[in-house]
């Protein structure tokens, strides 16, 4: 694979996206995206409400999959690999790649159980094991110290705030490399919000983050790369910092002006 | 301006109004209802309470209406139940699923597959009867076995299953489907963890309500020809068998009084069973979405 967009720091590669054009039934939702999303960065994706954002990072773990008249064409490497090539098995590209979504989604059990639902589904039966993965998964979400005494409680008794950074913890504890995250604070009030930036900022030690959002001074906080979408298409992708005060496409300088979106 | 504030007043009092007669129509209609079952209730009670006693629980059938028992028909309502639930439950709820979950593309067959299940949950259960007869009773050679009857009444059963399930399924909401699918979950993995536990209580109560519908039909029993006059308890799924509403139809067309009460006290013990079984629903409802929620 060769990267289609120029970094401007030698950073490995995490995903390559060629010529990706994706289609709900007759409706085409992407149009020729090519980009590239460097590893251990947080990558965000920015544009007007309906303009693909969720599409694009929803192709990255194949959960569009699952949708029935979902479609696309074009390439998708990770690490060098073509995502959607026959001979890979989509659920070990999800294990590889988390999601969180817009709204919360804890499950209907016990926050323990939360937690344990990726590890036991790859096999981990042993209790202890299990224990010490809930407990650094929790405490890498920056939760640990608000449920450590409520494992046992129903997650959907938590505040959205919560339940989001649970999302988050029950997302780690399968071990990916990447994390997806689709608006994730876009239910929360400022206060939480917070606490995910602040939160997701510390997770690019270890993690690819791709993040999208419609709110553009979270991009200018938190990111290192944006890509601006609109209509479907990547009108610009580059460095935060160059997005913001400099662009390229007149378009893009609009839209972070807020004269549009 | 006022005179628009006028209007809407005038709107909202008419509203009102009829409102106040729509609670009148629809408390007088319930109430209605509920005074009919009630003296009907009451009249079956005071014709047949006498009768209830261990001796009529205990006995086979007789000539003579005093020494008359509903055993047989009691033991052959719940064992024909249980193998219906046991033959119709994995089935509808297998269906259900694989229409929720898997047939999700809407093709020409799946539509002809769910038109065809609404329509049959509407089918007289005469003609299930029939089907039942010709099918299980003569091709298969059961006989009028208990199997044969219950054969039939899982099929009359199914269609409310499986409609019933799917609407339990359906409630699940999508953004917990994707979450699991999220963190590696197979299709039957999210399936098995996560929407089947949610949707149980559901499934369940549905399930139950429609079988008890199985114990009061006597149509498809009577083509399939379940006899009144068993004096043993079936012992094996081929045996023969007969059930309690048609011991009751045998008691009410005899000439004697006294087989007029056992027909009463038998009502008394089909409401009992029904009442039971309707118990049991919203038990078990209630207990799976407390262990679910908190
Ligand atoms: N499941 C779907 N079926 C049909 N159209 C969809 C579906 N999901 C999204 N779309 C359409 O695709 C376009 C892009 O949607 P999306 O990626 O969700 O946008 P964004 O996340 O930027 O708001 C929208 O016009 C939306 O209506
Ligand atoms: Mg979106």
């Amino acid at each position: 694979m060769s990267p289609v967009v120029e970094l401007k720091e030698e950073q490995p590669i995490a995903f390559g996206i060629q010529d990706l054009n994706a289609w709900y039934g007759s409706f085409q939702a992407l149009k020729n995206i090519s980009m590239s999303i460097p590893e251990k960065r947080i990558t965000a994706i920015i544009g007007p409400s309906g303009c693909g954002k969720s599409t694009l990072i929803r192709c990255l773990n194949r959960i569009n999959d699952l949708i029935p008249d979902f479609r696309l064409e074009g390439q998708i490497y990770f690490k060098g690999k073509e995502i959607n090539d026959p001979s890979v098995d989509p659920i070990e590209v999800r294990l590889r790649i988390g999601m969180v979504f817009q709204k919360p989604n804890p499950f209907p059990k016990s926050i323990y159980d939360n937690i344990a639902y990726g590890p036991r589904l790859i096999g981990v039966k042993n209790g202890s094991r299990l224990d010490g993965i809930v407990e650094e998964s929790l405490k890498k979400a920056a939760i640990w110290n608000e449920v450590k005494d409520s494992l046992r409680k129903s997650a959907l008794a938590l505040s959205g705030g919560q339940q989001q950074r649970l999302c988050i913890a029950r997302t780690l504890a399968v071990d990916p490399e990447v994390l997806l995250l689709d608006e994730p604070c876009s239910a929360l009030d400022p206060i939480a919000t917070g606490k995910i930036e602040e939160l997701i900022y510390r997770l690019k030690e270890e993690y690819t983050v791709a993040i999208v959002t419609h709110n553009m001074q979270q991009a200018a906080r938190v990111s290192n790369y944006t890509g601006f979408l609109l209509m479907g298409e990547l009108v610009e992708f580059g460095p935060t910092e160059k997005i913001f005060t400099n662009p390229a496409d007149s378009r893009t300088e609009e839209y972070i002006t807020g004269r549009f979106g | 301006m006022k005179l628009e504030g006028m209007h809407l007043q005038r709107m909202l009092r008419g509203q009102k109004r009829s409102e106040r007669v729509f609670k009148i129509v629809a408390g007088g209609a319930l109430l209605f209802a509920l005074v009919a079952l009630a003296i009907l209730i009451i009249d079956v009670f005071l014709d047949g309470f006498r009768r209830l006693d261990w001796q009529f629980l205990t006995s086979f059938p007789s000539r003579k209406p005093e020494r008359a028992g509903v055993l047989s028909a009691l033991v052959g309502t719940v064992y024909m139940m249980g193998l219906t639930a046991l033959l119709a439950f994995p089935i509808g709820v297998g269906a259900a699923i694989y229409l929720e979950e898997y047939a999700r593309k809407k093709n020409w067959f799946s539509r002809l597959i769910e038109v065809n299940i609404a329509n049959l949950a509407g089918v007289p259960s005469i003609l299930y009867g029939l089907l039942g007869l010709e099918l299980f009773v003569r091709m298969m050679g059961l006989g009028r076995s208990v199997l044969a009857g219950a054969l039939t009444m899982a099929l009359l059963v199914l269609p409310i299953v499986i409609i019933a399930s799917r609407e339990a399924i359906r409630v699940v909401s999508p953004a917990i489907k994707e979450g699991s699918f999220a963190l590696g979950a197979s299709r039957w993995q999210t399936i098995w963890y996560q929407v089947l536990p949610i949707a149980f209580p559901g499934i369940l109560t549905g399930s139950i309500l429609a079988f008890s519908r199985v114990i009061g039909e006597a149509a498809p029993m009577i083509t399939i020809g379940a006899l009144a006059f068993i004096a043993f308890l079936p012992d094996s799924p081929l045996s023969p068998f007969t059930v309690l509403p048609i011991q009751i139809f045998n008691w009410v067309s005899r000439p004697q009084k006294g087989f007029f009460t056992c027909a009463a006290a038998g009502i008394l013990i089909l409401l009992a069973v029904l009442l039971m079984m309707n118990a049991a629903a919203v038990f078990l409802r209630q207990r799976y979405q407390k262990r679910l929620y908190l």
